[in-house]
């Protein structure tokens, strides 16, 4: 461990030793390796920016330093001590506070009530004495920027303020790291700027902080030091005198990965079957606009938050928009649930296979039935499910898309993920939407099946089926999709195809700045 | 989410597999151990036809108003309205026949469109105004025991109950065979052929297994989960008719008491044959256990307040079974 040098930072400021040091961790959940290969340092009182694309490993990292995942291989030191993070307790009691984009508070209780959430108070006769601890808050929560007064209930504050009883609540815990999770990703301009403003107090205090950010002005504007993780290895350490928006970029999205070659495809039909006028559904959605054709692959980039599940939503009718029009198939379309939306003609393989694609402990054939139940059934009078249906609805599925499964009756709960997901599409493929929506449909998918499940899109299309894709893999798109729309912010910022349709592409167009801080 | 390591023991497979094969068939077990002990110590009183078809009789009425519960839990709500409601049928129905003069049909038919109504404002309640079907249901099964107070001024309706609406229950009109046990076969298979071999019905348990899933695959979950209540209802009233029939009068709170044994008929019948899912045929042996355990108490002569602790346990003992079989299906 000691042969590794740390890496000096860039003025002579900056000289105390490291407070902590990750070295090559690694972390696999289940078959998926979250991180490879991930080294970081952090020094007293600097502001370190941490910026990767989706499923880099920003988020396992936190994981693990805030005590909740437990690293495979690597070590941690902290002050020098090798150390584990055993819980959330420890990591509190090591002076690591994490302030996440869901903020931990509860709406019913005062500010101060929230402030000393989880923190240990001092009693008198037993009794939590809050005059003492109020008395103490006090000049931090002046400090931190908190106007409300301490015995003001938290309800009907900004997420903002909310914010600031975070962050307080770092500073009384005494806390020597605090990490932000994509802070200013739910505040306004003026906002960020207040934060911005205490975040450099706190830095000068001589409290670490550990920026995680997609907005990289604001990494460019506020970081000392920015490591950038790729496919869950740390593969660069800049500090922060000469650093440009561009190189970021450039090591966020990796050279040298070569872009893929693209099968020519033939020229897409120009019907369109979907058309979508300026739909809204605000704060996440905003005015989107796109026409779906047949045959045609539309895929859908960005970020993880950008608004692509929502705008899902609002199309299959799981919410309603706030604005806009679509047209199916020529014919207005204001679907007012995914029930009418299927039967109008949609399909839809959710995000979350398990949650909310399949009943687990109901057989393959069950869950493959669920969207085909009108062509099941037989018998004159009293209309019964017919076995002989069933069973030959689902043989040839499950030979169609080569689901590996014991049989028809194995609860699908057994399966693994990549047929599992199978399972959600062979639904749709035997009734034969005109629009198949799929979100993130290789997500957790291994690598064959992944290819698999590519083909069956592509043949989809060709058949005459109109599919959209969502995908926060910028590699996942090109190779499949047609065209690619990508979302920023709510709003499609870039429209891509042809020769423009590559993955470095749709990765600089994730970090197009849209108009940041116009107030939801 | 985490990988934190849940504290306690690791079960092997093989115990896993052990344990979930007991726990699908200990019901069963249970019963036929249950019936043997009882062959065994009153061997001239309890193993006769005589007393099955009196224990099978009697649990009729528990059955018919535990298999509409148990298309309530499939769809994952529960109605505690159900006793509640069947009390103040079987008061209406007394009282529609008795007062108002009414053909028995008609009153009987008035009175199961009521019930199939109190389903359905149960269900728009959940579904629509988003109350927890736990509080909906005890609400308005309150509100309704105050309609049953109000109808009989709290004095049971006895004089005048025709011999005609006696034999409703009492009679035996299809070969000798007791016309409860004739209308709870054919309720349960009406409800048996409509979970398990219609399209509707899987659209009912797959709402039951993951809501969010069914209403992404096109189906109409709060449609789905009214027809729960609906049904639910409509069984509650069959019994409170029948019970009145039985007892020969409309009686308000007489009913009340088949809401603890239908919950404990249709957790006994998770845990048997499938791991904590409901079914109607689990909620018929449920059923059953709970009605030869009280046969069998009575034959030997128990004190009342043992029926309760009976009742009681069994209780407990089938929901943990139920919970037993669903943790070991998805672990």
């Amino acid at each position: 461990m000691t042969d590794t040098t740390i890496i000096s930072p860039m003025t002579g400021m900056l000289t105390a030793s490291p407070f902590i040091v990750a070295r090559h961790i690694a972390k696999a959940f289940g078959g998926a390796q979250a991180l490879k290969d991930v080294s970081i340092d952090l020094l007293p009182g600097e502001v370190h920016g941490l910026v990767g694309a989706n499923g880099a490993g920003k988020s396992t990292m936190i994981r693990i330093l805030a005590g909740l995942n437990h690293p495979d291989a690597g070590s941690i030191e902290i002050d020098g001590q090798r150390t584990n993070v055993v819980n959330a307790q420890a990591a509190a009691a090591l002076g690591m506070s994490f302030i996440h984009q869901e903020l931990a508070f509860v709406p019913g209780m005062t500010v101060l009530q929230n402030i000393m959430l989880g923190v240990p108070k001092p009693s008198r006769f037993g009794l939590t004495d809050w005059s003492a601890i109020a008395r103490e808050v006090a000049p931090i929560a002046k400090r931190v920027g908190i106007t409300a007064p301490l015995n003001a209930s938290v309800k009907g504050l900004s997420t903002a303020e909310n914010w600031l009883i975070n962050i307080c609540r770092a500073l009384v815990r005494k806390s020597r790291l605090i990490v932000m999770d994509e802070p200013t990703a739910s505040l306004s301009a003026s906002e960020s700027e207040k934060l911005f403003t205490i975040i450099r107090d706190l830095s000068r205090s001589g409290v670490t902080l550990l920026y995680v950010s997609h907005r990289l002005d604001e990494i460019l504007d506020l970081c000392d030091r920015v490591s950038v993780f790729r496919d869950g290895r740390s593969v660069d350490e800049f500090s922060r005198a000469g650093l440009t928006r561009q190189k970021l970029v450039e090591s966020i999205v990796g050279k040298g990965l070569g872009e893929t070659v693209k099968p020519v495809r033939a020229e897409t039909s120009r019907e369109v079957v979907l058309d979508v006028a300026d739909i809204s559904r605000l704060p996440r959605v905003k005015s989107v606009s796109f026409a779906l054709h047949r045959g045609e692959v539309l895929g859908i980039g960005g970020l993880v938050g950008a608004g692509r599940t929502e705008l899902v939503r609002l199309i299959y009718g799981a919410d309603r928009p706030d604005g806009g029009s679509m047209t199916l198939s020529g014919k207005a379309f204001r679907p007012k649930s995914p029930s009418a939306a299927v039967k109008a003609g949609l399909g839809l393989v959710p995000e979350e296979r398990r949650a909310e694609g399949l009943v687990l402990s109901k057989s393959v054939l069950f869950n493959l039935g669920l969207a085909n139940l009108d062509s099941l059934v037989s018998g004159k009078f009293v209309p019964l499910l017919s076995r002989k249906r069933q069973a030959h609805m689902a043989t040839e599925t499950i030979k169609a898309l080569a689901i590996k499964t014991q049989g028809m009756d194995q609860p699908v709960g057994r399966l693994s993920g990549g047929n599992q997901q199978k399972v959600v599409i062979g639904r749709w493929l035997r009734r034969g939407p005109d629009v198949l929506i799929l979100d993130e449909p290789t997500r957790g998918v291994d690598i064959g099946a992944r290819g698999e499940i590519h083909k069956m899109i592509r043949q989809l299309a060709q058949s005459g089926m109109a599919v959209l894709v969502i995908s926060s893999e910028p590699d996942e798109l090109p190779d499949l999709c047609d065209r690619v729309l990508v979302m920023v912010e709510g709003r499609v910022v870039r429209e891509l195809s042809g020769d423009e349709l590559s993955r470095n592409a749709i990765v600089e167009a994730s970090y197009e700045v849209t108009k940041q801080g116009v107030p939801a | 989410m985490s990988d934190i390591p849940v504290s306690g023991r690791r079960l092997t497979p093989q115990m896993k597999a052990g344990l979930g094969i007991f726990a699908r068939y200990a019901t069963i077990l249970g019963l036929v151990a249950m019936i043997l002990v009882f062959s065994l110590l009153s061997p001239k009183a309890f193993p006769t036809l005589g007393n099955f078809t009196n224990v099978l009789n009697q649990a009729s009425l528990a059955m018919i108003i535990a298999g509409g519960l148990t298309l309530a839990v499939i769809v994952g709500e529960l109605d505690l309205s159900i006793g509640f409601a069947a009390s103040l049928h079987g008061i209406l129905v007394t009282g529609l026949i008795v007062h108002d003069k009414l053909p028995i049909p008609v009153a009987v038919v008035i009175v199961v469109a009521l019930g199939a109504l109190i389903g359905l404002v149960n269900g728009f309640i959940v579904t629509k105004i988003k109350v927890n079907s736990v509080i909906a249901t005890l609400g308005v099964g309150t509100i309704l025991t105050g309609f049953a107070f109000a109808y009989s001024s709290g004095v049971p309706i006895v004089a005048g109950v025709p011999e005609a609406f006696l034999q409703l229950s009492l009679g035996r009109w299809l070969f000798g065979i007791p016309n409860n046990i004739v209308v709870m076969v054919v309720v349960l298979g009406a409800l048996w052929t409509l979970v398990e071999r219609t399209s509707l019905g899987q659209e009912i348990q797959a709402v039951g297994g993951n809501a969010a899933a069914a209403r992404l695959a096109g189906v109409d979950v709060d449609r789905i989960k009214i027809l729960g209540f609906v049904v639910s209802g409509m069984c509650a009233a069959l019994t409170g008719i029948l019970l009145a029939s039985r007892l020969g009068s409309g009686t308000a709170s007489a009913a009340d008491s088949y809401l603890l044994t239908a919950f404990a008929a249709v957790f006994l019948g998770s845990a048997t044959l499938r791991d904590g899912e409901f079914h109607v045929l689990g909620t018929f042996v449920g059923a059953l256990i709970i009605a030869f355990g009280f046969n069998g108490l009575n034959i030997f002569g128990a004190p009342t307040f043992s029926q309760y602790v009976f009742q009681g346990t069994i209780l407990i003992v089938a929901v943990g079974l139920s919970s037993l079989g669903r943790s070991l299906a998805e672990s």
